[in-house]
C-alpha cells in the first residue's frame, strides 16, 4: 500500500471517529453515567458493533451496486413499504436535525456568551452556507477533524482516575444499582438508539457514492467502518466514564447540555473546556448536516430525482431544495424554544421505534445477488445482521412504553 | 389498464377453480416492444413481497423472475374484476 | 434488441429508476400502461411517471396522487434498454420529465454559488 493510500485511509478513519458522536450520544451517555455510573458500558459495545456491521453492509452496497441502499429500497420492497420507510425516516431526520441545531446553538452560547435565541439562526445559517459552498469531501473533513477535539473527553476520563476495575465490570450487564429496572432499560434503549441512528448509515451509503467508491474501496469500507466507528465508540464510553466519576454520587443530573463540557473544565481547566465545546459544536453541527442531507437523499432516491453534492445546487434542484427545507423546518422547531435535551431524547426514542423498518431493507439489499453479484453478505454479516434485527425489534417494542413509564428518564 | 390495477386480481379458471392471485406479469422484451406472455400466479406471501424467494436470472438485463408457475397469456379468456383463464 | 429476454415486469421494471439519454435520473417507473389485454398480443405501451400515476398504488399512493398533477406518459418506444435501471433514448426535457427540477433550478440559480 502506498503512503498516499495509507494516508487516505487514516484520514477517513479520523473523520469517522470525529463524526461518530452526536447530540443523542452526548445526552444519553452522560445521563446514563450520572445515574448508573459505568454499569451501562456494555450497551455502548453492542451499539458500536451494530453500527459497524450495518455501515459495512451499506458501504459495500454502494461500492458494488454503484447506488446507495435507499435508492434500491423502493425497487426491492415495493412502493407501499418503501414509502412507509421514507415517511418514518423523514420524521426522525427532522427531529434529530432540530436537536442537533439546538445543541450547536448551546455550544455557541457557551463559547461566545451571546443569547441562545440569537445563536439559533446564526447556527442554521452557518450550517446551510457550509453545506451550500463546501464540496462534499470538505464537509466531511472539516466537521470530522474538528470533532476530534472530543478526544479531550477521553483525556479527562483517564485523568479522573476512575476505578478501572469498576469500569471493567461495566462491560458485564446485569447490575443496576442507582436506579430501578425500568429506568435501566430506558437507558439501554436510548443508548442503542443513539448509537444506531439510521441517518448515519444512509448518509454513509450515499456518501460512498458521492465519493465514487468502487470495488477498489471495499477494503477501505471495512476499515473505515470497523476502526473508525469502533474507535468512535470509545468517545461515547469516555462520556459515560466522565459522567460516572463526576456526577454519579453528587446527584447531578445533566439536564443541561453545558454540563459535560463543564465537567471537562473541572479536570483540564479552561483549555479543556474550550476544546470540549469546539468538539461538541463540530460533531453536532456535522450531524445536523448529515441528518438534513440524509433526508434529502432519501426523498430524491425514493422519487428518482437527480441527487448529490457532486452536482451544483442548481443541477439537482429538488434535492437542494429538500435539504434546505429540512434545515428550515428544523430551525422552526428549535425556535419554539423547546428544551433541546428533551428534544434530543424524543428524537432518539422515536428513531428507535423506526429502527427495524429502516434496517431491514439494508439487510435485504445486501443479500440480493442481482445488485451485489458475488459480494452478497457472507455468513458472518448475515448472522450479525439478523441478530441485530431481533435486538432492534425488541428495543423498538419497548421504547415508547419505557419512555412513558420512566417519564422520559426521570425515574 | 395499468399494471398496478392488474396485480393482485384473482385468477379463476373457466370451470370456477381459483388459481390464486396475480403475483406478477411475465413479459418478453423483443424488437423494442414489451409483450406480455403470462401471468405469475400464486398466493401473495408476506416474505415474497420483500423479494425473498425470487431468483435473479443474472443475465444481461439482470432482470428478475419469480420462481412461481406461469400461466401463458394464450390461456386468458377475459380480464375483468377477475381474470378468467381456460382450463 | 437482440434475443428476446424474459422478465417479470412487477419485479424487474415497476418502481425501478428511469435514466434519460444523457444519463440523468428522471424519476421512477411509477406504473405501466397495458393495452390489448383482450387480444393475443397484449403489451406494455407506456411508462407512467409522477403525478397521479400513484393513484392505484395503495392508500398512501392515492393521497399523494391528490396532491400532484397529471402523470407523464412515456411511450414504450422511448425505452433504450432495461437493466437494473430503465434507460431512455432521449433527454428528459424532450419527454416532459424532470419538470420539477427545471422549475426549481431557475429559483436556485438566483443564489450565488449555485
Amino acid at each position: 500500500m502506498s503512503l498516499k493510500s495509507v494516508l487516505a485511509v487514516a484520514l477517513g478513519i479520523l473523520s469517522a471517529i470525529g463524526g461518530f458522536v452526536d447530540i443523542g450520544d452526548l445526552v444519553f451517555n452522560t445521563q446514563a453515567g450520572a445515574v448508573f455510573g459505568f454499569q451501562l458500558l456494555w450497551v455502548v459495545v453492542i451499539g458500536v458493533v451494530g453500527i459497524v456491521v450495518y455501515s459495512e453492509m451499506c458501504g459495500r452496497v454502494s461500492a458494488v451496486a454503484g447506488r446507495p441502499v435507499f435508492d434500491l429500497v423502493r425497487e426491492r420492497v415495493g412502493f407501499g413499504p418503501g414509502l412507509a420507510t421514507l415517511l418514518a425516516a423523514e420524521f426522525v431526520n427532522l427531529l434529530t436535525c432540530a436537536a442537533e441545531i439546538g445543541g450547536a446553538a448551546i455550544c455557541l452560547q457557551l463559547l461566545s456568551g451571546l443569547s441562545y435565541r440569537l445563536l439559533i439562526p446564526l447556527a442554521v445559517i452557518g450550517l446551510v452556507v457550509c453545506s451550500w459552498v463546501l464540496p462534499f469531501e470538505w464537509i466531511e473533513r472539516v466537521f470530522g477533524y474538528l470533532g476530534l477535539c472530543l478526544l479531550v473527553f477521553a483525556v479527562a476520563a483517564i485523568k479522573l482516575h476512575p476505578s478501572w476495575g469498576q469500569v471493567a465490570r461495566g462491560f458485564i450487564p446485569g447490575s443496576h444499582t442507582g436506579g430501578g429496572l425500568t429506568l435501566y432499560l430506558y437507558f439501554v434503549v436510548g443508548l442503542l438508539g443513539a448509537a444506531l441512528t439510521p441517518y448515519e448509515v444512509y448518509f454513509y451509503s450515499s456518501g460512498a457514492v458521492e465519493d465514487s467508491w468502487g470495488l477498489k474501496e471495499l477494503g477501505l469500507n471495512k476499515v473505515t467502518a470497523m476502526i473508525g466507528y469502533g474507535l468512535g465508540g470509545f468517545l461515547s464510553m469516555a462520556l459515560m466514564i466522565v459522567a460516572g466519576v463526576l456526577f454519579l454520587h453528587r446527584g447531578i443530573s445533566p439536564q443541561f447540555l453545558g454540563t459535560p463540557p463543564l465537567a471537562v473544565e473541572h479536570v483540564l481547566s479552561q483549555v479543556g473546556l474550550v476544546l470540549a465545546l469546539i468538539g461538541i459544536l463540530f460533531a453536532v453541527g456535522g450531524a445536523a448536516i448529515e441528518t438534513s442531507f440524509s433526508g434529502a437523499y432519501n426523498l430524491a432516491q425514493f422519487f428518482g430525482w437527480q441527487w448529490g453534492k457532486r452536482e451544483r445546487p442548481a443541477g439537482a434542484s429538488r434535492f437542494t431544495l429538500s435539504w434546505v427545507a429540512i434545515f428550515a423546518v428544523a430551525f422552526l422547531v428549535v425556535l419554539t424554544g423547546y428544551d433541546p435535551v428533551k428534544l434530543t431524547e424524543y428524537s432518539v426514542i422515536f428513531s428507535v421505534v423506526a429502527l427495524p423498518l429502516t434496517y431491514l431493507p439494508i439487510l435485504l439489499v445486501a443479500n440480493d445477488r442481482a445488485y451485489m453479484g458475488t459480494r452478497v453478505n457472507g455468513r458472518l454479516a448475515n448472522v450479525f445482521g439478523v441478530i441485530y434485527l431481533v435486538i432492534l425489534l425488541a428495543v423498538a417494542a419497548g421504547a415508547i412504553p419505557l419512555l412513558l413509564i420512566t417519564h422520559g428518564g426521570q425515574g | 389498464m395499468r399494471l398496478s390495477e392488474l396485480l393482485g386480481r384473482r385468477i379463476v379458471s373457466s370451470s370456477g377453480l381459483s388459481l390464486g392471485r396475480i403475483h406478477d406479469v411475465r413479459a418478453e422484451l423483443i424488437h423494442g416492444r414489451l409483450r406480455l406472455t403470462g401471468l405469475v400466479a400464486g398466493e401473495l406471501g408476506v416474505l415474497e413481497r420483500y423479494g425473498i424467494g425470487t431468483r435473479g436470472n443474472g443475465g444481461a438485463t439482470r432482470a428478475k423472475i419469480h420462481g412461481h408457475p406461469v400461466i401463458p397469456w394464450s390461456r386468458v379468456v377475459r380480464v375483468s374484476s377477475e381474470v378468467i383463464v381456460r382450463d | 434488441m437482440s434475443d428476446p429476454v424474459d422478465l417479470d415486469i412487477g419485479l424487474g421494471i415497476l418502481d425501478h429508476q428511469l435514466v434519460d439519454g444523457d444519463g440523468r435520473n428522471c424519476g421512477k417507473v411509477d406504473d405501466l400502461e397495458l393495452s390489448s389485454l383482450d387480444s393475443d398480443s397484449p403489451e406494455v405501451v407506456a411508462i407512467l411517471v409522477g403525478g397521479n400515476a400513484w393513484r392505484s398504488r395503495g392508500i398512501l399512493g392515492r393521497l399523494l396522487a391528490r396532491l400532484a398533477g397529471d402523470a407523464v406518459h412515456v411511450p414504450w418506444g422511448e425505452v433504450d434498454s432495461v437493466t437494473s435501471v430503465v434507460r431512455l433514448k432521449r433527454p428528459a426535457a424532450e419527454l416532459r420529465l424532470n419538470r420539477g427540477d427545471a422549475r426549481w433550478a431557475s429559483v436556485i440559480r438566483r443564489v450565488p454559488g449555485s
